[in-house]
């Protein structure tokens, strides 16, 4: 086939794809013109272009900056705990979700699931903070009620991460089960009728075939994930920390924030979002290596 | 089958969350793109030739736009346009600016070059010397001898003087009407319940909130707050300047985070630590940055005593016509407790200079004569009174010169004003001439019934007051470390407050090392040599 007629027959095909081609490079790659901000002296008034080069200047002072530090660390110490609590969730959740037999039900505990995910962090915080206040908060009166002392749930360091742990857990698990149960859709359930026969108890069945089915999914998952250890949403750790735990709410994003949209220092944000990027593409790359090594199956 | 399907899913997914972590982190980097504007930009002469214009300015938005007013088109908007837009052939656009975000946008504003307002402002200098010293900025001077003569004489020298950077009027200082700026005010029912005076000294002021707390008068439970704290500067800045020494007479550093370079600050933190670990102080202090919690616990009748920017309470349905309705026979008196031991046991607290908000004009602006004549107009005739005062027999009556808000004034005519104080930008309040009368316009703005509290109130914000040092060259530590050391500052003081009695030394010294190490030694060290130059 000619190249010709070939692009005449599959031209509709290749018009949809430029439009998500035009995104990224749009809103993915145009962007990165941005990036030499941090080798610049950036000056408001004048423009990328005006700005004088420095070098490498801004990044020595990032790396002798104590609180970029702090913010690094927290970033990694707040997405790992996030990973030990939060990733487990919507798989315990899709499971049970998986062995409700009434369909109407699972259907409105299923929507009654989904619908944090689409309530904003700031409502949220709001929430949190009518509910956990030493104070004011309603939790905390019930406790006094209850003859006990109140929990800083927010102002002291293990309270507040459980806290912020558990909140997330609470907005984003219901909505993570729906690629779990896609996968579970997908199982024989003759697997299930044999193995009641054969007289497996409800926790066997869930160990020996539920689990086994949808363990392709976790690994994927768990990959994707462990390759954002370094990238952390802005909203959830800005709205949720607070000045009484700043020393360990403060990751990254909130950094850039205060340091570039705050102070206006643009060229130290820049290079801190910079190194966040490179150290994101190592992590990803890293993690894509050894679930190749592991399991044959990588994801780029 | 279907699981190597997800499969595939998930790769397209993985691909999407790839660039996601690579192009978010780089959004951090996509400013502003707008090279060399600034060349035609600072003079204006295109809008005297008959073309209509459009001349944008700021206006803070507190989100308190009563109905069917909204910020961008409202009473006095409309009267703008009308007095001064349409005879000058010119559209005022008016670009609402969040009042909690205001610096952040203003920067974001800013950078965007072509979208920013031709009149900006912010009450924070450091702002202002960043972007004059990036050359952000249009010298005013001489548009301001051209077009601004009435608003030349409205501000006079010492004002403008505030706007000036190496000779070059970078902007356009508002002039403060009152410099008086907080009181304290305490439950006088609960301290004639208990048969207590009214407390004059810190030292009387500590029993009293121990009774506060023991007593309980309120019978409130664990509801009862001896102490109203928020993390705001009204509430704490009051509290620690009645520790500090000036480093000049009556005369001291004047941005808040320069409050831990004072000899004393140490003092008013192991204070506070004792108010907060003994229980006299809101437990939520350190999340209440918007004195939200303080307002409801106020309106509820919780808080015993506490401090806050003069007048804040008498406003019409604000907190005293609220307490007295919620809790009856409740009853408020301003009080002046806070002693200085420091400083020969007087009443300090902290007064505002004597200019108001900086305005400025983007050096980007192609309408800086246009902006100037604004300013003008709102300097002129008597166009301040309207935005402050509405209109006469509508909304006050002239009485001594001095307009004075008609008692039963209705609703429809009182919302007309909701937000007259940011309009108004060339004056922090009401200016009539000598700090005595603009005091007097000032209280007569506020209900009838509140006036003998006010009166007290204004006495104590101007008894043993410390001002801000103003120096003859911008301290450059002041735009590079002020943000983040005004942030460690909050740090600061929630940190030491919550500490353990026995750890405080421990969590001071590391939060003040803390401190210096972010740029505080540098800002110290600048500010001990342009004092010496002083």
């Amino acid at each position: 086939m000619s190249k010709v007629s070939y692009l005449k027959r599959y031209w509709q095909l290749y018009a949809l794809l430029s439009l998500p081609m035009i995104y990224f490079f749009i809103f993915r790659y145009g962007p990165m013109y941005g990036v030499q901000i941090a080798f610049k002296d950036f000056n408001l008034f004048q423009g990328i272009g005006g700005s004088e080069w420095i070098g490498f200047d801004a990044f020595r002072e990032v790396f002798n900056l104590r609180e970029f530090y702090t913010a690094l660390r927290n970033t990694f110490m707040l997405n790992f705990l996030d990973l030990l609590v939060s990733f487990p969730a919507p798989i315990i959740l899709a499971i049970m979700l998986y062995e409700i037999k009434g369909v109407w039900f699972k259907k409105i505990s299923q929507t009654i699931l989904y619908i944090p995910h689409f309530i904003s962090w700031v409502i949220i915080g709001g929430i949190v903070y009518q509910l956990f206040g030493n104070q004011s908060g309603m939790v905390n009166g019930v406790l006094e009620g209850l003859g006990l002392s109140p929990i800083p749930f927010l102002t002291e360091k293990g309270p507040w991460l459980v806290t912020y742990l558990f909140t997330g857990v609470w907005q984003s698990a219901g909505w993570g089960t729906i690629l779990y149960l896609a996968a579970l859709t997908g199982v024989n359930r003759e697997l299930f009728e044999a193995a009641e026969v054969d007289g497996a108890t409800r926790m066997k069945k869930i160990w020996y075939i539920t689990l086994p089915s949808i363990k392709p999914t976790i690994v994927t998952l768990l990959i994707l994930n462990l390759g954002k250890m370094v990238s952390i949403g802005f909203d959830r750790p800005y709205i949720i920390g607070n000045t009484a735990v700043r020393e360990y709410s403060d990751v990254l994003s909130t950094f850039v924030y205060r340091v570039g949209l705050e102070s206006g220092q643009y060229t130290l944000a820049t290079v801190v979002g910079l190194f966040q990027a490179v150290v994101g593409l190592v992590f990803i790359l890293g993690s894509n290596y050894i679930s190749k090594k592991m399991t044959g199956n990588g994801i780029i | 089958m279907t699981v190597n399907a997800n499969q595939k899913v998930l790769k397209k997914a993985l691909g999407v969350g790839l660039s996601a972590v690579m192009g978010m982190s780089l959004l951090a980097g996509c400013g502003s793109d707008s090279n060399g504007n600034t060349a035609n930009g600072g003079s204006a002469v295109e809008g005297d030739n008959g073309k209509r214009v459009t001349l944008k300015v700021e206006v803070f938005d507190r989100g308190n736009s009563p109905a069917p007013h909204t910020i961008t088109n409202n009473f006095l908007t409309q009267m703008v346009q009308e007095r001064f837009g349409d005879p000058n052939n010119i559209d005022v656009e008016f670009v609402p600016v969040q009042r909690s975000e205001e610096v952040t946008k203003l920067n974001v504003l800013m950078a965007s070059n072509t979208d920013v307002p031709d009149i900006v402002f912010t009450y924070d200098s450091s702002v202002f010397y960043r972007y004059a010293q990036q050359g952000g900025l249009t010298d005013v001077g001489a548009i301001l001898d051209e077009h601004g003569p009435n608003l030349k004489k409205f501000l006079g020298e010492e004002t403008l003087s505030y706007g000036q950077i190496d000779g070059k009027q970078l902007s356009i200082p508002g002039k403060r009407a009152v410099t008086g700026r907080y009181s304290s005010y305490i439950r006088q029912d609960w301290l004639d319940k208990l048969g207590l005076p009214v407390p004059t000294t810190t030292d009387e002021l500590y029993t009293t909130l121990k009774a506060f707390k023991d007593k309980d008068p309120g019978g409130l439970g664990s509801k009862n707050i001896p102490m109203g704290m928020a993390l705001a500067p009204a509430q704490f800045e009051t509290l620690i300047y009645s520790f500090i020494k000036p480093v000049k007479g009556d005369l001291t550093y004047g941005q808040r985070y320069e409050l831990p370079l004072h000899e004393g600050f140490k003092d008013a933190m192991q204070f506070l630590n004792k108010l907060y670990n003994e229980g006299l102080i809101s437990k939520d202090f350190s999340l209440d940055e918007d004195k939200t919690q303080l307002g409801k616990d106020l309106n509820n009748g919780y808080v015993g005593y506490w401090s806050d920017d003069v007048g804040n309470l008498a406003y019409a349905d604000g907190t005293l016509d609220v307490l007295y309705a919620n809790v009856e026979g409740s009853k408020i008196s301003a009080v002046d407790t806070y002693t200085n031991a420091n400083v020969d046991n007087k009443h300090i607290k902290s007064r505002y200079a004597s200019n108001g908000m900086y305005i400025m004009i983007p050096k980007s602006s192609k309408r800086a004569v246009e902006a100037v004549k604004y300013l003008d107009w709102m300097a002129s005739d008597d166009n301040l009174v309207l935005m402050y005062s509405g209109v006469e027999g509508e909304n006050y009556d002239l009485v001594d010169g001095i307009p004075v808000v008609k008692p039963d004034v209705s609703k429809e005519f009182a919302d007309r004003l909701f937000n007259g104080g940011d309009m108004a930008i060339i004056s922090n309040g009401k200016n009539f001439g000598d700090q005595e009368l603009n005091q007097k316009a000032w209280i007569s703005g506020f209900p009838e019934r509140h006036k003998e509290i006010l009166e007290q109130s204004y006495a104590i914000a101007n008894t043993d007051t410390v001002g801000p040092i103003v120096f003859s060259k911008p301290i450059e530590a002041e735009p590079k470390y002020g943000t983040t050391l005004n942030d460690k500052l909050a740090v600061i003081m929630v940190k030491t407050a919550m500490a353990k009695p026995e750890q405080f030394d421990a969590v001071y010294e590391q939060e003040m090392k803390d401190f210096m190490s972010l740029g505080g030694t540098q800002l110290k060290e600048e500010l001990e040599a342009a004092l010496k130059d002083l």
